[in-house]
């Protein structure tokens, strides 16, 4: 039979990991925005070298699974942070670092390469005569960018961010990996005492899809305030 | 750096590595081959008249979508046993984890491939079936003469896109004990007192990158190769 005072108990303990999910994801993205955005243009633009590197780069996050990204980058970091505190001799042990740091930047180097083909697409599908006509009123191209393409490549990224994020608050259950006390690895310690993984893993599935229906309908409802100029022009 | 970092350990893990591939392909194929079955079921539940069909199947999809792998995976892992025990009373402590890695990602290739389905089958024109019934098919023959081809065509891209991103999640299953390319390498790198950790992981690596562009080449093969035939006949 199933504990139900441990599954209820242990959904405490799971949600409590939320906040550490968040603040991955939150971060990431904030990282991830500008990185995508430049890279993204870079490819648009057809910028030599930069634009072969982003390609290589966006290939090798999408072919490889995300564990196994995190697994190169979590024992490769180590060693370079390494190197750089011996020769600045910075006497600081590399293993006290908080795994959340290592989060952030795993999880930032995956996103950014996701938000390069988002904002890439996005950017594709407004016309390049809005940029012609927002030229000759005399806007500057950065002008142009941020008052008349990018609000208008927002709406058509709306829904492959919304992805990105549930796919990154899901790829955050994987941070047991590099031991960071989020939702998935708080309620699975809580069951190691009492072997009841099932109720700790029922509890661990019910926080994720609330948190990710949430933040579903939050996109929805900023898709539908973002594209109302569109209701307006019909 | 070459105390951390040894170049012949990455040399040495392919040969290691690369026959174990084989059980990676094979839980993937037999994965799709239910999830694409699965999957069927779930589009035509989503396209069908009933409302609580329609109801289960898309919840069904946006709890899949919800739920991260290795979260599905342990429940499956779990869960499965437990239900088959309180309901059949059927004990499964000795059955392979591989049927576990099975189910779960067949489950996860469903949601994926219902939606993959549904929107291959719903972009193709209504008058196509209209016009296919109006001149005696029917509906099962429409589907199946005239629907159907030109759907595949367009669920192609998609479905390959599915099928890498299963490779991929699989790559999970080593978290049950499941000794796929991934468990392997876990399992190199315990024998090497968990040190050349890096080396092991970018072969790990580079063999999936290899898996997923060759993947996506070929999809693209053989989507060239049948919208050629779409193209003609437009001629015509």
């Amino acid at each position: 039979m199933l504990d139900f005072e441990f599954l209820i108990d242990t959904f405490f303990v799971a949600l409590s990991g939320v906040p550490v999910a968040i603040l991955v994801t939150v971060v990431a993205l904030l990282i991830a925005m500008p990185i995508g955005f430049l890279l993204a243009m870079t490819r648009i633009n057809k910028i030599p070298v930069l634009n072969q590197i982003a390609k290589i780069y966006v290939s090798f996050v999408r072919g490889t699974p995300i564990i196994i990204q995190i697994f190169v980058l979590y024992s490769f970091l180590p060693i370079v942070i390494n190197m750089f505190f011996e020769k600045y001799n910075i006497d600081y042990p590399v293993y006290d670092i908080h795994p959340i740091w290592y989060a952030f930047v795993i999880f930032s180097f995956n996103t950014a390469a996701v938000l390069i083909e988002v904002f890439r697409s996005a950017l594709s599908t407004v016309d390049k005569g809005q940029l012609e006509a927002a030229h000759s009123v005399g806007l500057t191209t950065a002008q142009a960018y941020r008052r008349v393409i990018i609000p208008q490549a927002l709406v058509s990224a709306l829904p492959n961010l919304c992805t990105a994020t549930v796919n990154l608050i899901k790829a955050t259950s994987l941070g047991y990996a590099i031991s960071l006390q989020e939702i998935t690895l708080r309620a699975k310690v809580e069951a190691n005492f009492g072997y009841n993984y099932l109720e700790a893993y029922i509890d661990i599935f019910i926080v994720y899809l609330i948190l990710c229906i949430l933040v579903e309908q939050l996109f929805k409802y900023w898709e539908k305030r973002l594209s109302r100029y569109k209701v307006a022009s019909a | 750096m070459e105390k951390y970092f040894d170049i012949q350990y990455l040399w040495n893990a392919f040969p290691q590595l690369l026959p174990y591939l084989k059980i990676t392909f094979l839980v993937a194929g037999i994965a799709v081959v239910f999830g694409t079955l699965l999957g069927l079921l779930l589009a035509f539940m989503k396209m069908g008249k009933s409302r609580v069909l329609q109801w289960l199947a898309h919840g069904y999809t946006t709890v899949m979508r919800c739920t991260p792998s290795i979260v599905l995976l342990f429940l499956v892992y779990y869960g499965v046993p437990f239900l088959a025990d309180a309901s059949l009373g059927i004990n499964l402590q000795d059955i392979h984890t591989g049927v576990f890695v099975v189910i779960t990602f067949s489950l996860q290739f469903a949601a994926m491939m219902s939606e993959v389905i549904r929107s291959a089958i719903q972009s193709i024109d209504k008058g196509q079936y209209e016009a296919a019934v109006s001149v005696g098919l029917t509906p099962w023959q429409a589907y199946r003469r005239i629907i159907f081809p030109q759907a595949f065509v367009i669920a192609i891209p998609n479905f390959g896109n599915g099928l890498i991103a299963v490779l991929q999640e699989g790559a999970l299953a080593y978290t049950i004990g499941f000794i796929d390319v991934v468990g392997k390498a876990n399992l190199i790198i315990a024998s090497n007192f968990n040190t050349h950790a890096l080396e092991i992981y970018i072969a790990l690596a580079v063999i999936y990158w290899v898996i997923s562009i060759a993947i996506e080449k070929i999809f693209e093969m053989i989507e060239k190769a049948f919208s050629k035939g779409s193209r003609s006949l437009k001629a015509s």
